[in-house]
């Protein structure tokens, strides 16, 4: 396949695949929680369990001070890399154009030489991540391949962006390909791995918050 | 004449810390058959010294402590009654022998409860009700001490 | 595949629900969890990884509840979870884990990982993977009627010695009565003096109340063990006496796994709701002072600090009404540095201290509470559970810390006004 025929062919017909993937194993995993349903609970409340559900939905991303001392790094790390992955991903105006072309929104988008440093960052805080991953002994111990593929599937696209963005190394047209390629990887792989939790962590936390609400506990 | 735990304990509460150690050996050494362990005995005898210095009284207390620990019922565990009351004898060691001030009510009385509650185990165990004697003879026990 | 493997397994898919599948679907091995477990953080063994503790159970959901999995396992592609893996589970389950919660606290996405060992703890069981002391204490409290062998002519004797001590009757089986008070055997045998403690504050404050013969045991092995069908006989025979006596409300004792037992888990195990309230000790008290019929006098003047129970506070929401209580009687209470909800546990909860496998570790994750009280340095410790207070003692004493630890309620009962 020449260069023009494999972009277009990534940019089409892969995406659609890929995106039918990530779409239909999104709704499949989240599917397969919530049919296992939960029993109600016949103590007597205490507190309101839909309350304390949505707010450690959003206080659980507050970590509190013991923990936030005892786990800086982690914490640290884990915080740039989560928000520079949304700062580039959304305000990057070729990717809001991107959004414009399919969903119809559209919205300011950021200068480029924030995105460009603000994927520096991540790109760094990834790969303390990953030392920390591999040099930590708890972390050592917990891991599996698939946090290494995950990790993998997750810098790809930041690495591959940078690279297209300064045209570094191979055609534009290449470059793009690749990059492309890379986030149809990360969307496929997307369902069938931890990564899930950007869409679960709603219900785990809600779950969690819930359950210590209706005792009145904060969560 | 000491004839119920009001009077009982108004008199301890005159008393003062070294006194009040003073009156709860005597009613440890009451129920003291109750316990196998030395080392309850080797402290009460330290407490008994009127003159006992600071260390001394903290060392014994320390040897009591760990006795009481090896000596409780464990959660969980089947519980023995002979066996509780030799821990409620060391848990009234650990009261005689504590500075006043840091347990509630002070250290004689508690030192008091303990050796009634030594008593209590032991007669769950033979099925007598001696535990409500105990108190009279904790009564004459502190009238004689304070008559001496 | 053994019959009680079997069992195992087939009670491990029981107990997944939707949180528990939220939760390993979720979980990012980000290791947070390690740092909020002082078994843990006491060790440094990853092993005690809250998370890690459920690997047997992570694996059993991947099988049977996600596409991929279940896709896996038709295929052979997947590895069984085998008896001899449940065997080495066993110390992380039960010797390394109090139920304390404070993982799930933490843990970033959200996940309850208490709450999922709680129900791992059904599956060890059934699959014959539980301590040998916790058995015999469940055994005990099935056909005894306490865990600790406690029956009830010596719950009479302690009564009666009490009832000389204060000067005034207990009220046993009397129908009626708005209160039922239950005891657990770890008060009945280490700590008696409670009952007189209870005794005088009720009378004092003009509480209705009653000891039922037939149903005494606060504490439910069944919930240490994780036995649904133990722990919900147990609740029953609660259920049944409260019932009976016609009583408006049981009180739970000075014992945290007692609290969650028969206040949260309770209902749902015996499959229907109560028609009376349950109220924690601290709780009733604290709803005597509001109402001022609590009257103390006179305060410690000693420095003192308070431990949370974990399943009274964290796991059970009652925080607040102990620190009012001894603001009652203390004028120089100080908060450890991490308190209330956030506190750390004991190291003895949960069942650990019932199994003397577990002797060595659990004095070492005492040290958690160690550190705490060396930031805080009391005269005194005030807690609310006699669990956590035999823990305590045996860790101070055996890192020579010279710290009374004292019981809130008999603290609050020694300040009682006179008349």
């Amino acid at each position: 396949m020449s260069e023009p025929e494999l972009l277009i062919w990534i940019r089409g017909p892969a995406l659609q695949i890929a995106t039918v993937i990530f779409l239909l194993g999104v709704v499949v995993r989240i599917f397969e929680i919530l049919v296992l349903g939960r029993k109600p609970n016949l103590a007597e409340a205490r507190g309101s369990a839909v309350a304390g559900g949505l707010r450690t939905v959003f206080a659980r991303s507050i970590p509190d001070r013991g923990t936030l001392q005892r786990s800086t790094f982690n914490l640290v790390a884990g915080y740039i890399f989560h928000t520079g992955i949304f700062i580039t991903l959304l305000f990057f105006a070729p990717h809001i154009l991107l959004f414009q072309d399919t969903l119809g929104l559209s919205w300011p988008s950021l200068p480029t030489q924030v995105i460009d440093a603000t994927t520096v960052v991540t790109i760094i805080a990834l790969l303390a991540v990953l030392v920390h991953r591999v040099a930590h002994r708890v972390m050592r111990y917990l891991s599996r391949f698939q946090d290494y593929l995950v990790w993998l599937v997750t810098i790809l696209p930041m690495v591959t962006g940078y690279l297209a963005f300064h045209r570094i190394g191979l055609t534009p047209q290449h470059l793009i390909t690749i990059h492309i390629a890379s986030v149809e990887l990360l969307m496929v792989v997307f369902p069938f791995t931890k990564l899930m939790h950007a869409f679960t962590l709603f219900f785990a936390r809600y779950y969690n918050g819930a359950m210590a609400g209706y005792k009145g506990v904060n969560s | 004449m000491i004839t119920n735990d009001r009077e009982f304990r108004a008199v301890l509460d005159g008393l003062d810390a070294r006194q009040q150690r003073l009156a709860a050996v005597r009613f440890v050494e009451d129920v003291l058959p109750l316990c196998t362990d030395e080392r309850i005995n080797r402290a009460m005898v330290v407490a008994a010294d009127g003159g006992a210095s600071a260390t001394a009284l903290a060392d014994a207390l320390k040897s009591v402590k760990a006795a009481t620990i090896d000596c409780h019922a464990r959660c969980g565990a089947e519980g023995d009654w002979d066996a509780q009351a030799g821990y409620f004898v060391a848990r009234a060691a650990i009261a005689a022998l504590t500075p006043l001030g840091q347990l509630p009510g002070g250290s004689a009385w508690q030192a008091a409860m303990s050796c009634r509650m030594a008593q209590t185990s032991k007669s769950i165990v033979s099925g007598e009700n001696s535990g409500e004697l105990e108190s009279e003879r904790q009564y004459a026990i502190l009238s004689a001490y304070m008559n001496s | 595949m053994t019959a009680s493997l079997e069992r195992g397994l087939h009670a491990f898919k029981e107990q997944i629900d939707a949180p528990v599948a939220s939760f390993f679907t979720s979980c990012v091995r980000c290791g947070l969890c390690a740092e909020a477990c002082l078994f843990f953080t006491e060790t440094g063994d990853p092993s005690y990884t809250p998370i890690h503790k459920l690997e047997p159970l992570r694996r059993v959901w991947k099988q049977e509840y996600t596409f991929w999995g279940r896709l896996a396992k038709a295929v052979g592609l997947s590895k069984p979870v085998t008896d001899t893996e449940l065997a080495q589970w066993e110390t992380l389950v039960y010797d390394s884990c109090t139920l304390c919660g404070r993982c799930s606290m933490v843990c970033p996405v959200g996940n309850d990982i208490a709450y999922m060992i709680r129900r791992m703890r059904e599956g060890m069981a059934a699959a014959g993977h539980a301590p040998e002391g916790l058995i015999g204490a469940t055994t005990r409290a099935v056909t005894i009627g306490s865990p600790m062998g406690v029956k009830l002519p010596a719950l009479l004797a302690q009564i009666g010695h009490t009832e000389k001590d204060i000067g005034m009757k207990i009220p046993v089986d009397v129908a009626g009565a708005d209160y039922m008070l239950l005891l657990s055997s770890m008060e009945i045998m280490n700590f008696p003096e409670f009952i007189g403690a209870v005794a005088k504050i009720f009378s004092k404050a003009g509480v209705s109340w009653t000891i039922s013969s037939e149903a005494f045991e606060a504490t439910n092995s069944g919930i240490q063990i994780g036995v649904s069908e133990i722990a919900a006989q147990l609740v029953q025979r609660i259920v049944d006496a409260a019932e009976k006596l016609k009583v408006k409300s049981v009180i739970s004792p000075e014992c945290g796994h007692a609290y969650m037992a028969i206040r949260w888990e309770g209902p749902n195990l015996i499959g229907k709701p109560y028609n009376f309230k349950v109220v924690h000790i601290l709780e009733l008290l604290d709803d005597l002072r509001k109402q001022g019929r609590l009257k103390t006098s006179g305060k410690e003047t000693q420095r003192l600090t308070y431990h949370d129970p974990c399943q009274i506070a964290r796991r059970g929401g009652v925080v607040d009404q102990p620190r009012n209580l001894i603001n009652m009687v203390a004028e120089n209470f100080v908060e450890m540095p991490e308190t209330g909800t956030m506190n750390w546990c004991c190291g003895a909860g949960g069942g650990v201290s019932a199994n003397e496998r577990a002797d060595e570790l659990r004095l070492a994750a005492f040290k958690r509470k160690k550190k705490q009280l060396d930031v805080v340095r009391p005269d005194a410790l005030v807690s609310a559970c006699s669990n956590c207070r035999i823990q305590l003692e045996d860790g101070l004493e055996e890192n020579n810390m010279d710290i009374p630890v004292l019981s809130l309620t008999e603290t609050i009962a020694e300040h009682l006004v006179d008349d």
